[in-house]
């Protein structure tokens, strides 16, 4: 009951949807940047949506099963072979005992997921099993995945009912979007021509961005007074702007706090998005309101629903 | 200055901050505190989690279960009560510290720095109460002020990449303890054997927004002695109320 890791991927990682309650330890949620993407995925294999998979980064692993399971991967476009032979994504597919299972270079989008029936069995850390990095904790001893390593499997499920996303809903992740964002909490400390710039510019990825947060370029975010704050809590999403006026987004394995401005926040379904695009691409802000970011987000997770056929 | 009213700062679309003062006070944090504990002793519907920091109180929500208008006007309401005798007593955590050496790289530079003999920063950081305002930014890391003036410098110029868990360190008005090797900024005064942050224990952080932590010196033979005990899982810090 057991995968074996022929090869890692540069960043792969253990994850479910994350760690609750223990932000006030300064230990973030983690899980998975593509939360919907993670999500259908389980679903597609028949696992409960908080069962643990495994989150791939620009070029995935090789994996060698030692018990027969049904298997799914979605998020960023990347082929998918089975003992050689090319698979479909967004859809269900057996593997036999002893097939192997390799996830190729991302054509565009940055993470993949793949969800196996029965799920990934690490032992949870403070009510999960996603990795925290930078905390050491969750997954396979705090670790991304390496070579050689045993992934356990939860008990083996059985065949899923539905397999196949809808094909119109199936994501791409290659043009520039337009990310969903309210202002605040210290929008009161950044000028009229700061705010407008963060709205109206696009920004580009830089390199320097990881699960903990997204660095871009671009037009100048003005500071009326400065860019330090009383250090208060980070939410998901948040989007720092410090010395040189340029926007970081802090994602799921931010810090919890700091004592940097931050202007406004990622809505929560626009997490994924981010977490899909390449260094080099481009997005825009845009600036919803709270109430209209809650009528999206009833939307979205409506859409999720009937997002498999 | 505690503000009349708290602010509300809506941080995307399932967080709001509770934001108190403009200023780093006991008076700000306790009320911080105090706001957490009331949501919840009464359990309000659609509060998800919480994170006070020293005059804010970040609040996730679900917005299927609470509107953001329901949201603040049910916060506005326990803002009102949330004064700092609602709060149950503060705990005492004594921590062993072994100043100087090895183990306080910066003691002398920072005696040096503040124009005091190295045993005079000792006495003096040992003989104060500190305030844990929140823990946060890495796992287990305490925010705490309280230390006597004489010992206020400024951070180091260049931030080491390095600092060893437990490191006892001190920085502006705060001191800090490093829970999980990082860069840091703070002069390393000593070093906790206490292990800050362990993610395998029911409570993984050994300290707690609202504890009072005072330092007890000890030598090097004594810092190896309970370091050995602590890597067992035989050591506990002794904890008053």
């Amino acid at each position: 009951m057991t995968v074996l890791v022929q090869d890692a991927g540069p960043l792969t990682t253990v994850q479910d949807l994350g760690r609750m309650g223990q932000l006030r330890v300064g230990l973030p949620r983690s899980g998975p940047m593509d939360r919907d993407a993670f999500v259908i995925a389980n679903r597609l294999v028949g696992n409960d949506d908080d069962s643990a998979g495994l989150e791939c980064t620009l070029m995935g692993p090789r994996l060698e099963f030692a018990d027969a399971r049904w298997v799914a991967v979605t998020g960023a476009d990347v082929p998918v072979t089975l003992d050689g032979a090319a698979q479909p994504a967004w859809t269900a597919f057996p593997v036999s005992a002893g097939g192997v299972l390799k996830i190729g270079a991302a054509r565009s989008g940055v993470r993949s997921y793949l969800a196996i029936s029965g799920g990934i069995d690490t032992p949870p850390v403070l009510g999960s099993r996603s990795t925290y990095l930078r905390g050491a904790l969750g997954g396979i001893d705090g670790r991304a995945l390496r070579k050689g390593d045993p992934l356990p499997l939860g008990r083996s499920i059985g065949a899923p009912a539905a397999r196949r996303v809808r094909a119109e809903r199936i994501p791409t992740y290659g043009d520039e979007p337009s990310i969903d964002a309210i202002l605040g909490p210290q929008d009161d400390r950044f000028s009229a021509a700061g705010i407008a710039a963060l709205f109206d510019e696009p920004y580009e990825m830089l390199p320097q961005s990881d699960r903990m947060g997204a660095r871009f370029k671009g037009a100048r975010i003005e500071h009326t007074r400065g860019h330090d704050i009383i250090s208060d809590g980070i939410a998901l999403g948040a989007i720092q702007v410090i010395g040189e006026g340029q926007p970081i987004v802090l994602l799921v394995d931010r810090q919890t706090a700091g004592g940097y401005t931050k202007i406004g926040t990622v809505c929560s379904y626009e997490i994924g998005r981010v977490g899909q695009l390449k260094p080099g691409q481009r997005l825009r802000f845009r600036q919803v309101t709270v109430a209209a970011a809650h009528a999206t987000l009833a939307a979205r997770r409506a859409a999720l629903e009937t997002a498999i056929a | 200055m505690i503000y009349p009213e708290p602010r509300f700062l809506p941080c995307g679309d399932l967080a709001v901050s509770v934001e108190v003062a403009d200023e780093i006070s006991l008076e700000a944090n306790a009320r911080v505190l105090a706001l957490e504990y009331l949501i919840r002793e009464r359990r309000v519907p659609g509060i998800t989690e919480t994170l006070p920091t020293y005059r804010a109180l970040l609040v996730y929500y679900e917005p299927a279960e609470i509107g953001f208008d329901a949201l603040t006007g049910a916060l506005r309401g326990l803002a009102a009560e949330a004064r700092p005798e609602v709060l149950p007593p503060a705990r005492h955590v004594e921590l062993p510290c072994c100043y100087g050496g090895e183990l306080g790289f910066e003691l002398e530079a920072a005696a040096a720095k503040l124009g005091l003999a190295p045993e005079e920063v000792t006495r003096l950081h040992a003989g104060a109460d500190y305030h844990v305002y929140f823990v946060g930014f890495t796992p287990g890391l305490p925010y705490m002020t309280g230390m006597p003036e004489r010992l206020n410098i400024p951070r180091l110029v260049n931030p080491r990449t390095r600092t060893p868990a437990g490191s006892v360190s001190i920085g502006g008005i705060q001191c800090c303890i490093y829970s999980v090797e990082s860069p840091g900024g703070f002069w390393v005064l000593g070093r906790t054997p206490a292990r800050l942050y362990d993610p395998a224990a029911a409570e993984p952080s050994l300290l707690r927004a609202g504890d009072t932590v005072r330092f007890r010196p000890i030598g090097r033979p004594e810092f190896d002695a309970i370091a050995a005990d602590v890597a067992a899982g035989r050591w506990r810090p002794r904890i008053s109320s």
